[in-house]
């Protein structure tokens, strides 16, 4: 064996999403960090739906942003069409979603991955671990040279264990054309992981010349077109999505060839996602919808592929054909690439701390589909924790991560390795118990700070941040400087852009929380201002939400009391008198680490956690948790 | 263990157990204790230094008693205490309380105040021990005491309510969640119209709860002794109607009498029963069977012992339950009230004259805990604050409804009242809607 005559301090292996923000947020905080990859050519690459963002998710990428992660940038570089879903509810729920140019995104990201210092990328399958004593050393590529580094994160996707289906059609294999990494499989079984299998599915792709959008609708982007990043960047050339619909007739082509489907027959054990149905699913348990949506989404500017999403199948050829024939619009579409679906393997991400780190062996994290989750985006926020933590790690320094009531990426987390994945875990804004602070508007208000003390956001961020926040301030300092009298030229204006009366003296801060008010009409009474539309709005999210976010503020402090209050190990909760019997089966199988992790253990109540708060002293008394500040 | 650690909010509750007499205490916890103890008792309070001081509400003077301030950390709860110790029995104790309440304080769960004291490091290993066995068997006794005031068509109402929360609940998500899915009905009037119909139901069951409607088993008492002892004249007596037939022939009473009656707030359900003794009747042996039987059911024995009758027996000792009472002072010439001297205490009464009645009446409510920290009467109350919170939450989001805020603020509202249900039947985790959502609408793509 030859050993690279290189030291790391992070060795990330696999270069998609959530490898490329590990890599890149582990060089961010100044650890030399290698970037392995069984292709450079697929860095970056969006292998499912070529979309980001979306509901729940486009929170995530604003976080990453937010903490100078390349996830956003690259989307505004190689974003073809962005809407706002949700424009019509409230700021908190609002959600950016960008239609990517498939090339142009990977050329973003191995942009941002190339100019990154400290990191280097290298080209080789990796094979094997390198264990020395309890922890990780370093791993072994194909060639069979050796990579030493104290800290490696596994981000590697739906490489184990990998079988697709296409009806009885059945292969083992990773994503569609890539070679499953076998034998690091077999290294990683033998460590005492719990291993989950799940399921999950894509489209036929179609080409877009045998499509007559005349007759589908077309949805077009908004206009202009919003950013995802906080610095923002010119977009590409803009395009329109199109929705086809399924009819009786395609309805009848899927059931009639139900016998066949590996899905219905049992060839498919692991449970798919229960918001991502396949087209047969659809059909069969909602069998009384005449019609279901198909989007049609371009795969890029350059290229005629089309990615129809809503009919991902795993039924055979042939019915795939006659299923999407069937739709109108879609009878002369060629079919490119066929769909299937894939079962693979994950790692419990119960087995994990929330720095992401495998409880079994020191060094070794784990982000991304390998920890049963789904999406880029949420493979993304967490290769960006796991390469920080990493990074922390080797420097010396504790780990970090933000709670549920800080940003999404903590709720992801705590969701994660306290409930683990039944089935691929999806970000939801109802997830979020605290959704109403944590919003797109205020990610990089929320988070930005801390990542500098981080190190991991760099100069030009934190200067266009502290111009923005200055901004800010001088804005609110405005509006709660200006007073506004009863019968006054500026109650008059207010009064007849909003339709509510001033009928005492009042602020322009406090008049703003009123629900007709706006902070256009408190801009004119002002004049002038420096702020920027985007920073406007915020501004008003910001007031009309304070008596809310306040509220919350009860709720939080006692969660971070009970975060402080950690339940030892071995606690046997089938002999705690005062629980119900479901409760003590729940917990037994949980094992909440702390009082606050088991608060959320369904059904629990504050009587049952009073008990639970004296049995932490039980055992190994007042062992700490470690606590994010 | 940390300071930040602290609780910020102040509870009360009674302190002393039900059932005994003597002194009663109204503890307060928390940042606002000394507030409120200085405007309970009028004025400040002085550190660590018994005041003599009437306890008021709104003006009305309650009670006389001591007032007492501890301030953190060197409390017991490492918080700032203030006790307030009066005599003035079960109900003025629950009327101090209320007021401490009005002030800002909340209800303490079982063993909240313990809680506190162990998390501001006021407690070590050991004594933390014997505190965990403490509040699981209070809160072991709060669970049957909330199963008793949740029993029947209160708890089934309670958990229809919190399934139709769930229900609104998961539209509104997912029309949050899934807007390109068809399922828009935050405008459809659909939303208003649910939470209407939430907001009545609970309303109506607020209110039902108050009355006691719902307790109408309330507290089950038997009425049990010897032949002629006055059970049925005590029953009569109780229920100020001649309800009850009374003669001096001994075992007129053959079969079972049950009336509910209310004293002070407290349902009760009272049962006369066939004199106890040997006999040769297959109808009164019958009666007999019956009358021990509901005397082991019973939450209270009211075992009558007769003071005219010195070849009666006594039959207080048959049950660890019963409250010995004395009938007929009038005849024997013993003064009436409560004698706390011997265990259980005993009260004397006369039912011909009515004589030491109001006393009984408070060895009643003493004994079936009515105004202890943790009796049914407690949970039950705490339902119905939670059942307040919820219907308030309900109420605002409707508003916000009107007002065309945001629908995620009419979800939050509406996690709120879930939230405070919840307190009564276990939380609901999003995960669990999300489920619910799944298996409702055709999600996804
Ligand atoms: N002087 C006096 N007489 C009483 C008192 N209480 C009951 N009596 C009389 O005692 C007799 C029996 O009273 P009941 O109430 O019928 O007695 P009981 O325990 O129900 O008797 P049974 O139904 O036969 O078991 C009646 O003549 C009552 O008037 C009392 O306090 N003083
Ligand atoms: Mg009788």
């Amino acid at each position: 064996m030859l050993d690279h005559r290189e030291q790391f301090d992070v060795i990330v292996v696999g270069g998609g999403h959530a490898g490329t923000e590990a890599a890149l947020a582990a060089a961010r905080v100044g650890a030399s960090t290698l970037l392995l990859t069984q292709s450079i050519e697929t860095i970056g690459q969006m292998s499912c739906n070529p979309a980001i963002g979306g509901i729940g998710k486009s929170h995530l990428v604003r976080e990453i942003d937010a903490l100078d992660g390349a996830m956003a940038r690259a989307a505004d570089a190689a974003g073809i069409q962005f809407r706002i879903l949700n424009a019509s509810k409230g700021p908190a729920v609002r959600a950016t979603r960008a239609q990517a140019d498939r090339t142009l995104y990977r050329a973003a990201i191995r942009g941002i991955v190339e100019r990154q210092e400290n990191l280097r990328i290298f080209q080789q399958p990796v094979v094997d671990l390198v264990v020395e004593g309890e922890a990780v050393a370093g791993v072994v590529t194909a060639m069979g040279l050796r990579f030493r580094a104290p800290a490696v994160v596994m981000a590697t996707g739906t490489f184990l264990g990998g079988r697709i289906h296409v009806g009885f059609e059945t292969q083992p294999g990773g994503r569609a054309g890539d070679a499953p990494s076998n034998a690091l499989a077999k290294r990683l079984r033998a460590l005492p992981f719990r291993v989950g299998r799940l399921k999950t599915g894509t489209p036929p792709r179609i080409d877009r010349r045998g499509v007559e959008f005349s007759v589908l609708a077309e949805q077009p982007g908004d206009d202009p077109a919003p950013n995802l990043s906080f610095l923002p960047q010119p977009h590409p050339e803009q395009v329109s999505c199109f929705i086809a619909e399924t009819n009786p007739r395609t309805h009848e082509i899927i059931r009639e060839a139900l016998d066949r489907s590996p899905l219905f027959t049992g060839a498919i054990e692991g449970p798919g996602p229960r918001y991502c149905p396949s087209i047969e699913d659809k059909v069969v348990r909602f069998a009384e919808r005449q019609r279901h949506q198909v989007f049609v989404e371009p795969e890029g500017l350059e290229c005629a592929e089309l990615y129809p999403n809503g009919i991902s199948t795993s039924l055979p050829f042939d019915v795939q054909v006659a299923l999407v024939n069937s739709i109108r619009g879609f009878e002369k579409a060629h079919i490119t690439r066929p769909g299937y679906a894939i079962e693979y393997d994950f790692f419990d991400p119960r087995d994990l701390e929330y720095s992401l780190e495998t409880r079994s062996l020191a060094g070794l994290f784990f982000a991304g589909q390998i920890n049963g989750t789904t999406g880029y985006e949420e493979a993304a926020a967490q290769g960006l924790l796991a390469g920080l933590n990493a990074a922390r790690k080797v420097q010396g320094s504790a780990p970090w991560y933000p709670r549920r009531d800080e940003a999404y990426i903590g709720v992801m987390i705590d969701d994660l390795i306290n409930l683990g994945a039944s089935e691929p875990y999806r970000m939801f804004t109802s997830r979020a118990e605290y959704r109403l602070r944590l919003r797109e508007d205020n990610a990089d208000i929320r988070l930005t700070g801390m990542g500098r003390d981080l190190g991991l956001v760099g100069d030009e961020r934190w200067r266009a941040y502290g111009r923005k926040t200055a901004a800010r301030d001088r804005l609110m300092g405005r509006l709660k400087d200006r007073l506004v009298r009863p019968g006054s030229d500026a109650a008059r204006l207010l009064e007849a852009e909003s339709g509510s009366k001033i009928g005492s003296e009042v602020r322009l801060i406090d008049f703003l929380k009123r629900p007709e008010a706006t902070v256009d009409q408190a801009i004119r009474v002002l004049g002038d201002t420096d702020a920027e539309r985007e920073l406007l709005r915020g501004v008003e999210t910001e007031v009309k939400y304070e008596g809310y976010v306040k509220r919350q503020d009860a709720e939080i402090a006692k969660i971070r009391r009970n975060e402080n209050i950690a339940l030892p190990d071995d606690i046997d909760y089938h002999s705690i008198p005062g629980l119900s019997m479901e409760l003590r089966q729940k917990l037994e199988t949980v094992r909440p680490g702390t009082l606050a992790r088991a608060a959320r253990v369904p059904g629990m109540t504050p009587a049952g956690l009073s008990v639970l708060l004296v049995h932490a002293t039980r055992g190994s008394a007042g062992k700490k948790h470690a606590v994010s500040s | 263990m940390p300071s930040t650690a602290r609780a910020n909010d102040t509870i009360a509750a009674v302190a002393t157990p039900p059932g005994q007499g003597g002194i009663g205490i109204v503890r307060i916890s928390g940042p606002l204790a000394a507030r409120i103890g200085a405007t309970v008792t009028g004025a400040e309070l002085p550190r660590r230094r018994p005041a003599l001081r009437n306890f008021v509400r709104r003006g009305e003077s309650l009670d006389r008693g001591v007032a007492l301030y501890f301030p953190g950390p060197g409390s017991f709860t490492g918080e700032d205490v203030v006790e307030l110790q009066g005599h003035g029995g079960p109900m003025v104790l629950q009327m101090v309380l209320e007021a401490a309440l009005t002030e800002g304080a909340r209800l303490a769960r079982p063993g909240e105040f313990t809680e506190r004291a162990y998390v501001n490091g006021k407690l070590d290993l050991a004594q933390a021990e014997a505190v965990a066995d403490l509040i699981a068997s209070t809160s072991a006794a709060a669970a049957r005491g909330a199963f008793r005031s949740l029993e029947g068509a209160f708890s089934t109402q309670v958990h229809a309510l919190d399934e139709r929360i769930t229900r609104l609940r998961v539209y509104v998500e997912a029309s949050i969640d899934f807007p390109d899915e068809e399922v828009e009905i935050l405008a459809s009037g659909q939303v208003a119209e649910r939470i209407d119909r939430l907001v009545s139901s609970v309303r109506a069951l607020l209110e039902q709860g108050r009355q006691g409607v719902l307790m109408n088993q309330g507290v089950n008492i038997a009425l049990v002794g010897p032949p002629n002892s006055g059970k049925s004249s005590l029953l009569n007596r109780l229920t100020g109607e001649e309800t009850a037939i009374v003669t001096d022939i001994p075992g007129t009473t053959r079969d079972l009498l049950k009336v509910d009656l209310v004293i002070d707030n407290l349902p009760l359900r009272l049962v006369d029963t066939a004199g106890l003794r040997e006999t040769e009747d297959r109808v009164e042996v019958e009666g007999v069977r019956r009358a021990r039987r509901e005397a082991g059911r019973a939450d209270l024995v009211l075992a009558l012992n007769d003071l005219a009758d010195s070849r009666a027996d006594d039959v207080a000792s048959a049950w660890p339950h019963a409250l010995p009472v004395d009938n007929k002072i009038d005849l024997v010439g013993v003064a009436p009230g409560m004698d706390r001297s011997s265990t259980p205490a005993r009260v004397r009464i006369s039912c011909l004259t009515g004589a030491g009645i109001d006393s009984l009446k408070e060895a009643i409510k003493e004994r079936v805990g009515f105004a202890g920290a943790e009796s049914a009467f407690s949970a039950r109350r705490r339902h119905l604050v939670a059942l307040g919170q919820a219907s308030e939450a309900l109420e605002t989001s409707r508003r916000r409804l009107e007002e065309g805020a945001a629908g995620e603020i009419v979800a939050e509202e509406l996690r709120q009242a879930h939230l405070a249900l919840g307190e009564i039947t276990g939380q609901t985790a999003p995960d669990d809607l999300l489920g619910e959502i799944f298996s409702t609408f055709c999600i996804g793509k």
